[in-house]
């Protein structure tokens, strides 16, 4: 599969403002990842997988700032320079992703499991990465870093998951599978919902809601500008939500 | 009585518990999942104020949330109809949303905490943050001022609260002003051009500003006009925040101020563009005290009550609050350990205790430590599981080897009992320096905190010396209690005091400098001159965007790492 989209990555990593754009990502995606690492060293009982836990931590935040700087140079220099700032999204700010580990007290091994999987992905996406950019040497030797660790990483949750697990291992590894695979559902299916709701309320935008919009701009222009007083008996009221 | 208040969903999610009337727990939920300004429903804090009580979610008698979900509803959708048709992508955006989630708050605590329908209230957004400062503070009777981006309609109230005790508690905002038109959207706008990132970046905006001159103030008036009635109004065709998701300034805003800046190149004030961006940051911070201070000043006028109770996020601009002290004419400003959107949690909860329940008044315990609690023990089992030195030493010991190691040029990492509820590292999780070092100030920054040169440290001393270092109005050292004011330091102490001063290039070069107060440090001893220290919070000691830790696990080890003592 990874070689069938060898041309599109090779298209992908051409520019270099969507390069420096992904590896800004990246660069975020590696340090949620050791802060979840760090709420994991806090909850294990298991004082050799919390210094594991934390030695990985510190390596995902390291590789964050190497993929950090590297963005920031390419896009610093680049086209977008005077349109990159950062836009707040002010009207419906707060949303969490579906990608957040579920880091809890007790659950060791099927982290450790989940955790394996994830890395040797990454490890296998970083090669990708690598490979297609042979235009690029800084930032190839970027993921040549990362990839490094990458297999320290891969091979002590193995190694710790048959220590901690040496019954269930396999059986935790399948699970782990299982459950990157119904992420990966999840992913596709919350795109294509987003897709259609998109689509749905954009037609509903233009087919049903001019009327309202004529009658609220009305509204607005009657409004009184400055202080407004306020009701008290409404505010007193802790039941209603409006 | 047990009363759970609850925010979320905007930023900084928080949950507090009260029982008769008392805080037992008040906790952000980013000070457990780690995630800097973590929105998400507060499972984690609401499971901490629980299990710290020893309560079950069935057990509470209400649940309270900060703001209500429908009049919020009604704000974002009548603001995309008025932007019609430029708002059509936000619209798809904003729909999805407010009606994935956010919504459904009644449902959402249902299904989560299992408690009856009935249980579940809803206070006004600002209700909670007028709530936050006034019930916390220790006064009997002040004007309320709130001012924050938007909550569901309003932007900034006015109004008075009253407390007898063992008595009546009243709570009366009676004006208020109505979005878009927001000072917090205005300095959140300059967040946003300045390139730092919105709800997070503004005290970065502040810390700039110190190292420009408000040489386009005329420029954002242009932005923000008095009306007649002595409120104020945004000229919105220079923003872009009401009608789109994706950026909140206008091309009329740039023509008027130039190009943003790229978030992505670090800001360098040697040079032009750099020079201009922090002249933009003094300029909106001016602006920005020139109409707070009028506000309340017309607060003053019309309550005739000597103490102010200011809350909401632009209260956490502590330069600006410094200036409404001594010019409003409010002889005391109070403003809380959590003043934004997390303080809201207990706000609300207190509100539905006083007003809602009627319960009688009791005086709040003035400190800020209501989160997880740090233990000794624990510390000491992990720090020799890990081949840690640890070392138990009494009070006296401790302090004196800590303030040779301060005096050394050492960092330390300081953790006991329980922590800040709040933004502010107020000495139960912080990093000590010595403050007469300017290269110290930048090793902080760089290598302990990971963040831009210009940003400032607080320092810290006992309440009843800090007049000997800072030129304090009267009223200062209150408004300092929470770290809340930014006070010049005395000329004599600048060059001695040099790591915790920053260059306010507007008043020709004085220096100033935050104060706070720190009432267990009376007992280190004078080092280098000074009883001062400068404090500042672990939020970044560990791994950079994450919060600081409440528990020790999470402290011993990076930190350590980072080059500082534990």
């Amino acid at each position: 599969m990874r070689s069938v989209l060898k041309p599109v990555q090779n298209w992908v990593w051409r520019d270099r403002t969507r390069r420096g754009q992904r590896l800004l990502r990246f660069a975020e995606v590696e340090a949620d990842g050791g802060r979840d690492l760090v709420r994991a060293a806090e909850l294990t009982g298991d004082a050799r997988l919390r210094r594991l836990y934390l030695r990985h931590a510190s390596d995902e935040q390291r590789h964050a700032e190497i993929f950090r700087q590297r963005g920031m140079e390419l896009l610093s220099g680049g086209p977008a320079a005077q349109t990159a700032s950062w836009q707040g999204d002010w009207l419906t700010p707060g949303e969490r992703g579906l990608d957040d580990v579920q880091v809890e007290s007790g659950r060791d091994a099927s982290l450790l499991a989940f955790l394996h999987l994830s890395e040797r992905s990454a490890a296998r996406d970083f090669a990708v990465y690598r490979d297609a950019l042979t235009h690029d040497a800084e930032s190839r030797q970027v993921f040549e870093r990362i990839l490094r660790d990458e297999e320290f990483h891969m091979n002590y949750t193995r190694r710790e998951l048959a220590r901690v697990s040496p019954e269930n291992q396999h059986k935790l590894l399948w699970r782990a599978r299982l459950s990157r695979l119904w992420k990966a559902y999840l992913r596709f299916a919350v795109w294509l919902a987003g897709l259609i709701s998109s689509v749905i309320l954009t037609l509903q935008y233009f087919v049903l809601l001019p009327p309202f919009a004529w009658l609220v701009k009305r509204a607005e222009r009657r409004e009184p500008l400055g202080w407004h007083d306020t009701s008290s008996a409404r505010s007193r009221d802790l039941d209603r939500q409006y | 009585m047990k009363i759970l208040g609850i925010s979320a969903h905007y930023h900084d999610a928080a949950a507090a518990l009260l029982i008769d009337g008392l805080p037992v727990a008040a906790v952000q939920e980013e000070r457990l999942s780690r995630r800097k300004n973590d929105s998400a429903f507060p499972i984690a804090a609401i499971e901490y104020c629980l299990d710290e009580a020893g309560l079950e979610p069935d057990t509470l008698d209400a649940i309270i949330f900060y703001e209500r979900p429908l009049l919020k509803f009604d704000r974002v959708l009548t603001t995309l109809l008025r932007a019609f048709p430029h708002s059509r992508r936000a619209f798809a955006h904003g729909m999805k949303n407010m009606l994935g989630e956010k919504m459904w708050i009644r449902g959402i605590i249902r299904a989560e905490l299992g408690v009856p329908k009935a249980r579940i209230l809803f206070t006004e957004h600002h209700q909670a943050h007028a709530a936050a400062v006034f019930l916390t503070a220790p006064t009997r009777a002040a004007a309320i001022l709130t001012a924050d981006g938007v909550g569901e309609w309003a932007t900034l109230t006015t109004g008075t609260g009253r407390r007898e005790p063992g008595g009546g508690t009243s709570i009366l905002l009676d004006r208020e002003i109505r979005f878009p038109h927001s000072l917090g959207m205005l300095y959140s706008t300059f967040t946003a051009f300045l390139g730092f990132e919105v709800n997070e970046g503004e005290y970065k905006v502040m810390g700039l500003a110190a190292f420009g001159r408000p040489t386009m103030a005329d420029q954002v008036r242009k932005l923000v006009s008095r009306t007649a009635d002595g409120a104020f109004r945004l000229e919105l065709d220079y923003f872009d925040f009401h009608r789109t998701v994706r950026r909140s300034f206008s091309d009329r805003f740039v023509d008027l101020f130039g190009p943003p800046r790229n978030r992505y190149q670090p800001i360098d004030l040697a040079t032009q563009d750099g020079q201009r961006f922090a002249d933009c940051a003094a300029s909106v911070q001016l602006v920005l005290e020139e109409i707070l201070v009028d506000i309340a000043a017309q607060l003053r006028r019309r309550s005739g009550l000597p103490d102010l109770c200011f809350g909401g996020g632009v209260a956490l601009n502590g330069v600006a609050n410094a200036r409404i002290l001594r010019e409003s004419g409010f002889e005391r400003v109070f403003i809380p350990s959590a003043p934004g959107d997390a303080g809201c949690a207990l706000g609300a909860a207190l509100f539905a205790d006083r007003i809602h329940f009627g319960r009688p008044d009791r005086d709040f315990p003035d400190h800020p430590f209501w989160g997880p609690a740090v233990d000794g023990a624990d510390l000491a089992r992990i720090a020799a599981e890990d081949g840690l030195e640890v070392d138990q030493a009494d009070d006296d010991r401790l302090i004196e080897e800590s303030a040779d190691a301060l005096v050394a040029g050492k960092i330390i990492g300081w953790m006991e009992g329980r922590c800040e509820f709040g933004p502010r590292a107020l000495g139960h999780r912080s990093l000590l320096a010595a403050p007469h070092d300017p290269a110290m100030r930048d090793r902080l920054n760089r290598d302990i905190k990971y963040r831009e040169e210009f940003r400032p440290f607080a320092p810290v001393v006992p309440v009843e010396q800090a007049d000997r270092f800072f030129e304090l109005p009267p009223g200062g050292s209150r408004l300092a209690h929470f770290m809340s004011g930014v006070f010049p330091v005395r000329p004599e102490w600048r060059e001695r005091l040099a790591a915790i001063t920053m260059l306010t290039a507007r008043r020709a070069f004085r220096r100033s400098t935050r104060y706070s107060r720190r009432a267990s440090m009376p007992s280190f001893k004078p080092m280098a001159g000074a009883r001062t220290f400068r404090s500042c919070s672990t939020r970044r000691s560990i791994l950079p965007g994450s919060r600081s830790s409440a528990a020790p696990r999470k402290a011993i080890r990076p930190s350590g790492g980072a080059g500082s003592t534990c």
